[in-house]
């Protein structure tokens, strides 16, 4: 008997997008794009920042950062799936929390949307650097709990983290408003030189601070007397 | 030049033409009905074109050698359509037609339908079959069918399907005919017309009223026949058809006094008619047009649900369907009867014609789409509850009819959603039957089941 499929023989199912199959197409491009971003950066800067964060290898590669990410359009939501893939993908050749976080500061900085809100509680890395010169502005609420260099530089704008932050939280601040529901380490307010830092929980010490104010649990602690010296962090 | 779609050229005959010289020829022959024969609104949109339903079908029907049965209250143009298509389609004078056609009413006979022994040779002791002129003319018209009887329908049944007329020992066979039979609504002088005989329409379809303002018009032309009539050439076709020679070569007298009339026609009215070289080659032209995937697949899922029953194994007209059966939202479980392989044909040959008909290069789904509802209508037989349940709906079209192309709208909604995954079943279909060792595609429809069963892998 003839084959009665024979009229099929060269069919090839073309799979019609549905939405949901664009939304996923452009994510995934967006996501390309910004790893190819951050692999840029990481071949220029890595030598300089893996060792040591030192503010003037910061400024460059932040200038870096912004080069590589021009053009590129991308929502805060691909800012947090950046994150994800930094934690957990292998396409990455190596994470490095401070570029990272330069990196994912130059995304926020230059997203399109005035509030960015990242949901990284489940992220296994603290990373560092989070809020670099976050300018007037610009609301970047963090999830989660970050790494070192939490608000470090900011320009004017509000960063909120709804965790804890580790050592040099709010270093070299300007103006704008650094809020960390939990708990921050040493160095607090590192040559800050304005804005002012809230702390929900415990402050372990302070840095050397320049200008600015400081709370800790509602309670300004700088600049007054307290428990803290300046200089005792 | 790509005459028929499996690229035979005809070169070499006298009347090869380019695409679209026929469709051109029969389009004029369609305006010229149109315009001054058949009045009536038009009810069909196809690819931006509109035209009258009854008017389109007749012509494909005369054109493609189909069977059609036409509906309607008395008096709305049942049989003067069909006369007149018949006329133009095969150049006969429709006083010709009219003296061939039968006439439907009880005490109609074997004798006058097919055939009589010649009663001066029979005295000689000689048998001899005279002809009826309905069994040897290619535009064969039953008024009125359903007032025949059951008993004597099936008298008519082979002709109707093969074109062979039998009578006493002698035969001949139609090689080139289309058969139009009307039918009333049902009232007392009535019967119903038996499941064999309505199986072997192709297509039905309503001859409607053309409203007020048309009607009107109608009425001023009461003698617009008159434009097909041609007395000598009348007497000439029944002096062919009354004489005593062999049947194959009366027919090529018959086509020359045809052709007279076609002359006759086209330097009375300008309409360039068909010979019946050009009839042969159009229908080798339309039975060439290949199917696209999505019309074969489309026709097969529709096959499917009105075949499959999973409880029986196929629909029977004997079996019920099982209540809370998983296919209850199928047509498998609001029909009663099976669909025939009469009607995988008349989708066929009705959607080929109608996509040469339109000069596209292909049968798509457009064109099945269209005439499905039309092979279906009279050939379902829906279960009374599905009947009880839509009789009540608002609708343009007689019930059977609206049912049928409710139906295929609901089956086109499905295979939207689901035609690429059909296509693909039915190409692994393929691939299975060639030897690949490949799972095949499983689905919520019918027809997954059915291509299931062609590759003996039904789930038990």
């Amino acid at each position: 008997m003839r084959n009665p499929f024979e009229e099929f023989k060269d069919f090839e199912r073309r799979r019609r997008d549905i939405p949901l199959d664009q939304i996923v197409k452009s994510k995934n491009v967006t996501m390309a794009r910004i790893m190819e971003g951050y692999e840029k950066l990481l071949e220029e800067e890595v030598k300089e920042l893996v060792w040591l964060v030192q503010y003037n290898t910061v400024i460059k590669a932040y200038a870096n950062a912004e080069k590589s990410i021009k053009g590129l359009e991308f929502k805060p939501e691909d800012i947090e799936d950046f994150c994800y893939e930094l934690d957990s993908s292998d396409r990455i050749p190596y994470m490095i929390t401070g570029p990272a976080g330069i990196y994912i500061a130059a995304l926020c900085n230059h997203c399109e949307e005035d509030e960015v809100v990242l949901k990284l509680e489940d992220i296994k890395t603290q990373i560092n650097l989070l809020g670099y010169r976050l300018p007037a502005g610009k609301r970047l609420l963090i999830e989660g709990n970050v790494g070192d260099f939490a608000g470090i530089g900011v320009e004017g704008g509000e960063l909120i983290i709804e965790g804890s932050a580790k050592n040099y939280a709010g270093a070299g601040m300007r103006s704008g408003k650094l809020v960390i529901t939990k708990n921050v380490g040493h160095h607090t307010g590192e040559w800050m030189m304005g804005g002012e830092i809230r702390v929900g929980g415990r402050i372990r010490g302070l840095g050397n601070i320049m200008d600015g104010k400081i709370y800790e649990r509602e309670q300004l602690i700088y600049p007054k007397d307290g428990r803290y010296s300046p200089r005792n962090g | 030049m790509k005459v028929n779609g499996k690229g035979e050229s005809n070169k070499g005959t006298s009347v090869s033409q380019g695409d679209g010289f026929y469709q051109k020829r029969v389009k004029e022959i369609y305006r010229f009905l149109e315009e001054n024969l058949y009045f009536n609104r038009p009810d069909m949109e196809i690819k931006g074109e509109r035209f009258n339903t009854s008017l389109l079908f007749g012509l494909l029907t005369a054109l493609g050698r189909g069977k059609e049965l036409i509906i309607g209250e008395p008096g709305v143009g049942k049989t003067t359509s069909a006369e007149f298509i018949g006329s133009l389609v095969y150049q006969i004078p429709v006083g010709v037609i009219w003296s061939s056609e039968v006439s439907g009413h009880p005490e109609q006979t074997e004798e006058k339908i097919i055939g009589r022994p010649d009663l001066g040779k029979l005295n000689k002791g000689i048998e001899e079959v005279v002809w009826s002129h309905f069994s040897q003319i290619p535009v064969k018209i039953v008024d009125e069918i359903n007032r025949l009887p059951e008993t004597k329908q099936s008298m008519i049944l082979d002709g109707v399907d093969r074109g062979n007329w039998e009578y006493l020992n002698e035969m001949i066979i139609n090689e080139e005919y289309c058969l139009f039979a009307t039918a009333n609504y049902q009232d007392q002088g009535t019967n119903t017309i038996i499941p064999p005989m309505i199986d072997r329409f192709d297509i039905l379809v309503e001859s409607r009223h053309p409203g007020p303002n048309v009607s009107y018009l109608v009425a001023e032309c009461w003698d617009k026949e008159n434009i097909l009539r041609h007395p000598e050439l009348e007497r000439d076709f029944e002096e062919v058809l009354n004489r005593k020679i062999p049947y194959h070569t009366k027919l090529s007298e018959v086509e020359a006094v045809s052709n007279r009339f076609g002359e006759f026609l086209e330097s009375r009215v300008g309409l360039k008619l068909l010979s019946q070289e050009e009839r042969r080659l159009i229908l080798s032209q339309v039975r060439g047009l290949d199917f696209s995937t999505d019309a074969s697949a489309f026709t097969r899922m529709t096959l499917a649900e009105l075949s499959f029953c999973y409880y029986h194994g196929q629909k029977r007209s004997v079996e019920n369907c099982v209540e809370g059966c998983h296919y209850s939202g199928y047509f498998c479980h609001e029909i009663k009867n099976c669909a025939s392989n009469r009607l995988p044909m008349s989708i066929r040959s009705y959607s080929q014609i109608l996509a040469w008909f339109l000069e596209d290069r292909e049968v798509g789904i457009e064109h099945v789409k269209v005439v499905i509802p039309y092979t279906l209508a009279h050939r379902i037989r829906w279960r009374d509850e599905y009947l009880a349940r839509m009789e009540k709906s608002r609708r343009n079209d007689p019930f059977m009819l609206f049912l049928a192309k409710g139906a295929v709208k609901e089956m086109l909604r499905r295979y939207d959603e689901q035609g690429d995954r059909i296509k693909e079943a039915l190409g692994v279909g393929f691939r299975i039957l060639n030897g690949e060792e490949l799972e095949p595609i499983e689905g919520d429809h019918p027809v997954y089941l059915e291509i299931m069963k062609d590759l003996s892998m039904e789930p038990s």
